[in-house]
């Protein structure tokens, strides 16, 4: 049971396949879906033995957590089948899924903090009951031993409250066999756990697989799926693009496949340099847990990426300087003077604009027309006077009109509720609100997630013009293509930090990618 | 859920859901008032009738209006009914017992629902107690204060015949006072968040805080102001209320409540789908103010109304969301 832990250069193929795999019970064939204008998923397949850790990777935006979203009911795939035991099902509900045998295990746990371990195991499970009442006493006596199985130490009828993060897991592992799960699926299991913890995880997962269950295992550490999974499926732009056995698996293909041998774009050769002095200096920032100690300054003038996998603390760190959250520990300094946001409206008076990263959620009033949203920012520039603050309809249509123009935004009037706008052109109107204000800082938080090919090229040359204005921009993107193209210059953030540093001829999409990472394996390595 | 729902709805089923929800209630208030004319032809269609109804419906009109400020902002002022009586106690000891000038008096009261309401804004924003929570607290310690204040004895004896004439004087045009004060009122609140610049902000922290947040606007300012702006028109309603019944009375203006809530919603199902709006509640209040009107008319028993009142409330919010869902799909 105790594998030794598989050093990411050697590869597994010493090492034959314990039994002969079983026929796959669980297959998903040419599964596509979009969302908007998006292709989340253009073409997956993936199939799923029973007693087989299964690993799942790929670069963030690939179509993992779509394809697990279609497997859980929670959305409709366009196009695609999906057979159990042969026979093609369609997954409407969550509650099918369950009664399909099939568990979701993801970083947010799902477990209700009031109550004891048993009743939260038991959390939406059928119960026994004797004269109408829950018969606790016999359940117990049913789950104890597998409790004790997946290695839930608590005793079952104490409260949950005080468990960590890695007891949950075994709770919500605990439910999955109450159940009966034949699948499963776990997401960044180890996100969150000690290296101790993730260590127990390991071998209650390969414990699980021995006596039957399936696990899809969702992990960016590539050492873990290195150790743990007979089978990897690689996912790439939201297609399999690779299907390892054992014996194949090395780290080096895994991560060749999950970057792709995409032609290397030649790094911004055309675009002048157009830094120019320091625009915000940032000093050890923090906020635990997921921000620790980011130092770095940013130009007039130039395009700073912050790049790294989904959950790195890139948007914390933007939310940070916006002032959207409150800092731990940290200063930073706006063209040499303290700044000190105590909230967003702080940091737009000094002369920040943010593009969040959900536009739908964070960015736009949805009901409301494209005119009212592009004017939001800067309402002192279409009010009649400053005495008198109404609303001049005559500047707020010219304002309006004259951003719809320079933005190329395609809408049928200013009046239309920006809800029926495309993903695109609803980015250009977030975009749009700070450039009336022409702020010295813009933050761009995925500027062009969702957003198809060509509005994605005009939101690129908006953000380039922006900079040789002068604008200090900042983007997070976790496109790998995204930020060759057009950043001056990329941090790269693991866990927290940055660790890398990326400019000029060494700034490539596979760079990025790779420090993504290489990082996450070594810092996982070295936990404590 | 609402989604799945949707999901399964034909586009056509979905408009013509929509046009149902946006027009039900001008339809409602049209049908009712045809109806009660074809039946009662003599008492209820005359100009009378309609001023009668209409100044009647003017305090809840009012604290009404105040209200959906508060829900424009996203939260729920429940302090309302029981602050107006409380000023409406206030205004007449004041004149009455402290021989304040009737003016002063009104100045004063006044103030006092805007401290009301700034306290509630504070308790929301800073404090994050839920509003519901917030307002309901606060209100029930009004109600406290009022008997505290009065002894639990209506202050009767003494009041002035002009503090009388505030609500029950046609100064202008010999129109109603309350109608004139409803509809500055009115047409003050609709301005300030349709033409003004803080109204945009207002509309913004409403439709999408978080969005709001981000833009730069400070949203705790925002809901304060909201909340400020609904304690103000409790105030008014109180005064004008104990200036119609003579006397201060404790809990004399804790139904206007109920009556506010339901002008609210059924006014967010109007033209716009689920959308709170200052004109939306004047129509929503209309139909209730119809509704009672008829009833009495007729002479349904009390409980009807009590019955008919709940029915109203539970529909518009109803097809408040429905408008909501459809809007979002």
């Amino acid at each position: 049971m105790n594998r030794p832990v598989t050093s990411p250069v050697e590869p597994m193929s010493a090492k034959p396949p314990l039994e002969p795999a079983a026929a796959p019970f669980l297959t998903v064939t040419g599964a596509a879906k979009a969302f908007g204008g998006a292709q989340a998923l253009a073409d997956v397949s993936i199939a799923l033995r029973p007693g087989e850790v299964h690993g799942l990777v790929g670069a963030n935006g690939a179509g993992k957590s779509t394809l697990i979203r279609i497997l859980a009911g929670l959305v409709e795939a366009d196009r695609g089948i999906v057979r159990l035991d042969g026979e093609e099902i369609t997954v409407v509900s969550p509650q099918q899924a369950t009664a399909l045998g099939m568990s979701f295990i993801h970083q947010e746990l799902a477990f209700v903090p009031g109550m004891t371990v048993i009743e939260n195991i038991m959390l939406g499970v059928p119960k026994k009951s004797r004269f109408g009442l829950v018969d606790w006493a016999a359940i117990t006596r049913e789950v104890e031993p597998i409790a004790r199985r997946v290695g839930i130490s608590a005793p079952l009828g104490s409260n949950v409250k005080g468990l960590s993060t890695a007891e949950n897991w075994l709770i919500n592992i605990c439910r999955a066999l109450v159940r009966k799960a034949r699948l499963i699926v776990m997401d960044e299991p180890t996100a969150s756990l000690s290296a101790a913890e993730s260590e127990k995880l390991f071998a209650i997962v390969e414990d699980l697989a021995r006596s039957g269950v399936a696990v899809l295992y969702v992990s960016h550490r590539l050492d873990e799926i290195l150790r743990l999974c007979a089978r990897v499926t690689v996912f790439r732009d939201g297609r399999t693009v690779a299907d390892f056995e054992r014996a194949d698996l090395t780290h080096a293909r895994l991560v060749e496949a999950i970057v792709g041998r995409a032609v290397e774009r030649t790094p911004k050769s055309g675009e002048a340099d157009t830094r120019g002095a320091v625009a915000l200096k940032v000093r050890g920032l923090t906020r635990l847990p997921r921000v620790k100690g980011v130092s770095f300054d940013l130009r007039h003038g130039e395009v700073l990426g912050i790049g790294g996998l989904v959950g790195a603390g890139r948007s914390e760190l933007a939310r940070l300087v916006y002032g959207a959250d409150a800092v731990d520990a940290g200063t930073m300094e706006l063209d040499g003077v303290p700044y000190a946001p105590r909230r967003p409206a702080d940091a737009v008076a000094a002369g920040f604009g943010l593009v969040p990263e959900e536009r739908r959620a964070d960015g736009l009033v949805l009901t409301k027309s494209v005119a009212f949203n592009l004017t939001l920012a800067d309402l002192g520039r279409i009010v009649r006077s400053p005495a008198l603050p109404l609303i001049d309809g005559g500047k707020r249509s010219k304002l309006a009109e004259k951003l719809v123009a320079d933005l190329s935004i395609r809408t049928a009037s200013i009046d239309t509720p920006v809800g029926r706008l495309s993903g695109g052109n609803q980015q250009k109107v977030v975009i749009g609100r700070w450039l009336s204000r022409a702020p010295k800082v813009l933050i761009l938080d995925e500027p062009t997630r969702g957003v198809d090919i060509g509005a994605r090229g005009e939101i690129h040359r908006l953000i380039r013009a922006l900079a040789a204005k002068g604008v200090a921009v900042l983007v997070i993107s976790s496109e790998p293509d995204e930020q060759p193209d057009l950043c001056d210059r990329v941090l790269v953030m693991v866990e927290g930090r940055i660790v890398a540093e990326l400019e000029g001829p060494a700034l490539t999409r596979n760079a990025i990618v790779e420090a993504s990472y290489a990082h996450a394996a070594r810092t996982e390595e070295t936990h404590p | 859920m609402t989604a799945t729902a949707n999901r399964r709805l034909s586009p056509q089923a979905k408009a013509a859901l929509g046009i149902f929800a946006r027009y039900a209630t001008i339809a409602g208030l049209v049908g009712m008032i045809v109806a009660f004319s074809v039946l009662s032809p003599r008492a209820f269609p005359t100009l009378n009738n309609f001023t009668n109804v209409l100044n009647q419906a003017s305090l809840a009109m009012i604290i009404a209006a105040g209200l959906t400020l508060a829900v424009i902002v996203g939260e729920l002022d429940l302090s309302i009914g029981f602050a107006a009586s409380l000023h409406g106690i206030l205004v007449t000891g004041l004149i009455v017992s402290s021989g304040l000038p009737i003016p002063v008096a009104v100045a004063v009261v006044l103030v006092a629902g805007a401290l009301i309401g700034f306290v509630n804004g504070l308790i929301v924003t800073k404090a994050k107690v839920n509003s519901v929570i917030a307002t309901l607290g606060v209100g029930t310690i009004l109600t406290g204060l009022a008997f505290a204040y009065s002894a639990g004895v209506p202050i009767v004896a003494g009041v002035p015949e002009e503090f009388l004439q505030l609500s029950l004087g046609r100064w202008l045009f010999g129109i109603p006072n309350n109608i004139v004060v409803m509809a500055v009122v009115v047409g003050g609140l609709w301005t300030l968040v349709e033409r003004t610049a803080i109204g945009q902000e207002i509309q913004a922290v409403g439709g999408n805080p978080s969005a709001a947040r981000l833009a730069g606007i400070d949203t705790d300012r925002i809901k304060i102001l909201g909340f400020v702006v609904s304690g103000v028109c409790a105030a008014l309603t109180g005064i004008l209320l104990a200036s119609r019944l003579g006397s201060g009375t404790a809990s004399a203006a804790d139904s206007y409540l109920l009556t506010a809530f339901a002008a609210v919603f059924l006014g967010s199902a109007t033209l716009r789908d689920g959308e709170f709006h200052v004109l939306g509640t004047l129509i929503g209040a209309l139909i209730i103010a119809f509704g009672f009107n008829g009833l009495n008319i007729f002479g349904a028993p009390t409980f009807s109304q009590y019955v008919l009142q709940g029915a109203i409330l539970i529909v518009a919010v109803g097809l408040s969301s429905l408008g909501r869902s459809i809007a979002e799909s």
